[in-house]
């Protein structure tokens, strides 16, 4: 009899995660598939129809979009690992005492909110605002010159906004390395840079997978960034911006839930892939 | 910082970013707050749950932000609106106004259900635009409105503001206030004097000028300059708009395609021309930016209202009439095109609020005086503005405009 409930004991521990699991991802995504599935308008309600039809259709209309918002989102994960690795590296290692003090700096501006800081960095990079019209005023600067409404500051922004998502990771990683090892590697004639190569960089690569994970998820689906610095810009419009307005603005409920679908669907996917090539124990060790 | 005459400078400072702050505030998402953030949505929950328990106390109106005069220095007040207030001690009937609507779409998507199941919402009063008032009155979710309780209307309405295309005999709603959808832009910056929506599209300015992410202020203006008449436009029309505007879109033409906040962008120099809204361009000069001119394109513009409308099954139809009614008396709506400057529905108005100015330039008081100088000629439309200026597109059925909405996507989004 106790044999019995030893044997039930990790799936009754597993309970609450998968129920998680299944009431804010699996049934949404269920929901988000019939959705998909219908047809009609908000006036006449929609009916479900199996209209499979409706991916390959997205696809064609809004197939570049995805293209777009992973490259952005890429490009934003690699600029906060760069940004972020010597950063949480220096706290790690060079911190002392101050360490928990510049965590606390890197958080910091992240006690305002998102749409606050991303409106601000709007008004602070704007054609003529505080760093643009400084350079344009002297003369550093063609007049003409803008980062706002461009790629580069939606990328800008994304980076920005997930920085202390890759930066914490990082932390955590580099932190419990054993100075031990990287001290026996001098003894054992590396040099620093070989000892950083061999030691500390494999053992932070569960920072490196966890930090580049939290970058690329929240910023592939985001919209926000596109939206107010990137001043909705056609050229900068992400798969997100879509979805909002598909949903919002158009209310056309199945096209815009079969683009999340699909999203997240490839979003997994893509992770699926990362995890399979670098390895999933960084994680869980 | 010890020196008193620093600081009272910092303080003056200050207090200028402070007046600033509440000018935009009072511009900003005034209207169609197109991929707004659901804010107005939110906001109304408590009101709805509030609605929700027995025993109805107060007239429910649901309007865009913005769209009403505010006494800011009273604004802990729940309802810091005086002419409402005028209109709350004169009947006793207490209204709960709301600034719930930041998008036609949106707001209807939170009562249709009720509307389609035969429930009543928690409106009594909802201020949709033109092209929505039709859809809802198509659908039957609209009381009719009774004019014999309107004297006020049938006394004082401008023939502008009724028997208008979405609702030929006023038979589900009367105007509340309106505007024209044109081109705001700085000469200094353009080096030119810019007169029509062609003249946005100069490659001269690539990059630097902003359109609207509304669908139906952009077809307008782009079907007006292909000669093709916007309000019975087909979706054959509409494509040759798309493939005007795509290859533009795709060229990197406009910096964006904006909501609201094309008035921050404009009123900086960040967009040297823009779509705009005649009544913000008025508040531009007046408060943020006095070098930018508002023009009607001269191959057209789309002209558009706000209306007031009674959601089928409301519980307080009467008291709803009343209120509408008072809105076309000529003294609130005085008060009210004093302070939000667009288009009144009501005869006369301009000449009420030249009068005020003139008064207070007799008190000596030229800066009130130059205010309402200012405001007057923008409160009514002149007979040649109406003639320069089309109705929105009027779509056959749902499955035109989807088709509308997703070549417009394409361009927003330079997909395709």
């Amino acid at each position: 009899m106790g044999g019995g409930r030893r044997r039930l004991t990790p799936y009754l521990l597993l309970l609450p995660g998968a129920a998680w699991l299944l009431v804010f991802f699996a049934v949404p995504m269920a929901l988000m598939l019939v959705m998909s599935l219908q047809q009609g308008s908000v006036s006449g309600g929609y009916h479900l129809t199996w209209n499979w039809g409706i991916y390959p259709e997205v696809a064609g209309q809004y197939g570049n979009l995805f293209i777009r918002s992973i490259g952005f989102a890429l490009t934003a994960t690699v600029l906060t690992l760069a940004i972020g690795y010597p950063v949480a590296y220096t706290i790690a290692f060079y911190g002392g005492r101050l360490k928990n003090a510049l965590l606390l700096v890197v958080i910091m501006p992240f006690f305002v909110s998102f749409v606050i800081r991303t409106l601000n960095w709007r008004m602070v990079l704007s054609d003529n605002g505080l760093v643009f019209g400084t350079l344009k005023d002297l003369g550093w600067l063609d007049p003409a010159f803008r980062f706002l409404a461009t790629p580069a500051s939606v990328i800008f922004g994304l980076t920005y906004n997930f920085l202390p998502f890759m930066v914490l990771p990082l932390y955590v990683a580099l932190e419990k390395i054993d100075r031990r090892m990287i001290e026996a590697a001098g003894d054992l004639y590396a040099n620093r840079a070989r000892a950083f190569l061999r030691i500390t960089f494999p053992l932070s690569l569960p920072g490196v997978v966890a930090g580049s994970l939290l970058t690329f998820i929240p910023a592939v689906g985001d919209f926000i960034n596109a939206d107010i610095i990137g001043a909705r810009n056609p050229e900068v419009a992400m798969v997100g911006n879509v979805i909002q307005r598909l949903f919002l603005s158009v209310n056309d409920f199945p096209a815009a839930a079969a683009l999340g679908f699909v999203l997240v669907a490839g979003t997994m996917f893509l992770v699926g892939l990362y995890t399979l090539v670098v390895g999933t124990e960084g994680l869980t060790s | 910082m010890t020196d008193p005459e620093q600081r009272g400078e910092i303080e003056r400072a200050i207090d200028r970013f402070l007046r600033q702050d509440l000018m935009s505030r009072r511009t900003f998402m005034r209207r169609t707050g197109r991929g707004g953030l659901a804010l107005g949505a939110m906001l109304t929950l408590p009101s709805l749950l509030a609605a929700c328990a027995p025993g109805k106390t107060k007239l429910e109106w649901a309007n865009w932000p913005l769209y009403i005069d505010i006494d800011e220095e009273a604004s802990p007040d729940p309802t810091p609106y005086p002419s409402l207030n005028a209109f709350i001690k004169e009947t006793g009937i207490d209204v709960h106004y709301v600034e719930a609507i930041n998008d036609n779409e949106e707001f209807y998507g939170t009562i249709q259900p009720d509307l389609a199941a035969g429930n009543a919402t928690n409106w009594d009063i909802v201020s949709p635009t033109s092209w929505m008032v039709k859809r809802m009155a198509d659908a039957g979710y609209l009381e009719e409105i009774d004019h014999s309780k309107l004297p006020n209307w049938t006394a004082n309405c401008a023939d502008y503001a009724k028997a208008l295309w979405f609702d030929p005999d006023n038979k589900y709603s009367v105007w509340w206030q309106g505007g024209i959808t044109g081109i705001g832009y700085n000469p200094e910056l353009t080096g030119r004097e810019i007169t029509s929506f062609d003249d946005l599209l100069d490659p001269k300015f690539k990059g630097r000028v902003g359109g609207f992410s509304d669908m139906r202020d952009m077809m307008t203006l782009t079907l007006a300059t292909l000669g093709i008449n916007p309000t019975t436009a087909t979706v054959a029309d509409a494509q040759k708009a798309k493939d005007k505007l795509l290859p533009l879109a795709q060229a990197g033409q406009f910096r964006g395609f904006y909501g609201n906040e094309y008035y921050d962008a404009l009123s900086a120099g960040d967009l040297v021309a823009s779509v705009a809204w005649s009544g913000d361009i008025t508040q531009m000069q007046l408060n943020d930016n006095d070098k930018v001119l508002f023009v009607i394109p001269s191959d057209g513009a789309p002209r558009w209202n706000d209306n007031l409308v009674i959601p089928k099954k409301a519980a307080w139809i009467d008291q709803a009439h009343k209120l509408i009614n008072y809105w076309y008396d000529p003294t609130a709506a005085t008060t009210l095109s004093e302070y939000i400057g667009y288009y009144t529905p009501v005869k006369g108005i301009t000449e009420r609020i030249k009068a005020d100015a003139d008064a207070y330039r007799n008190d000596g008081d030229t800066e009130n005086a130059d205010y309402y100088d200012a405001v007057a000629p923008s409160v009514a439309p002149s007979a040649d503005d109406l003639a320069k200026t089309f109705d929105y597109p009027q779509f056959e059925n749902a499955a035109d405009e989807k088709a509308w909405n997703d070549m417009w996507l394409e361009v927003t989004t330079a997909a395709g």
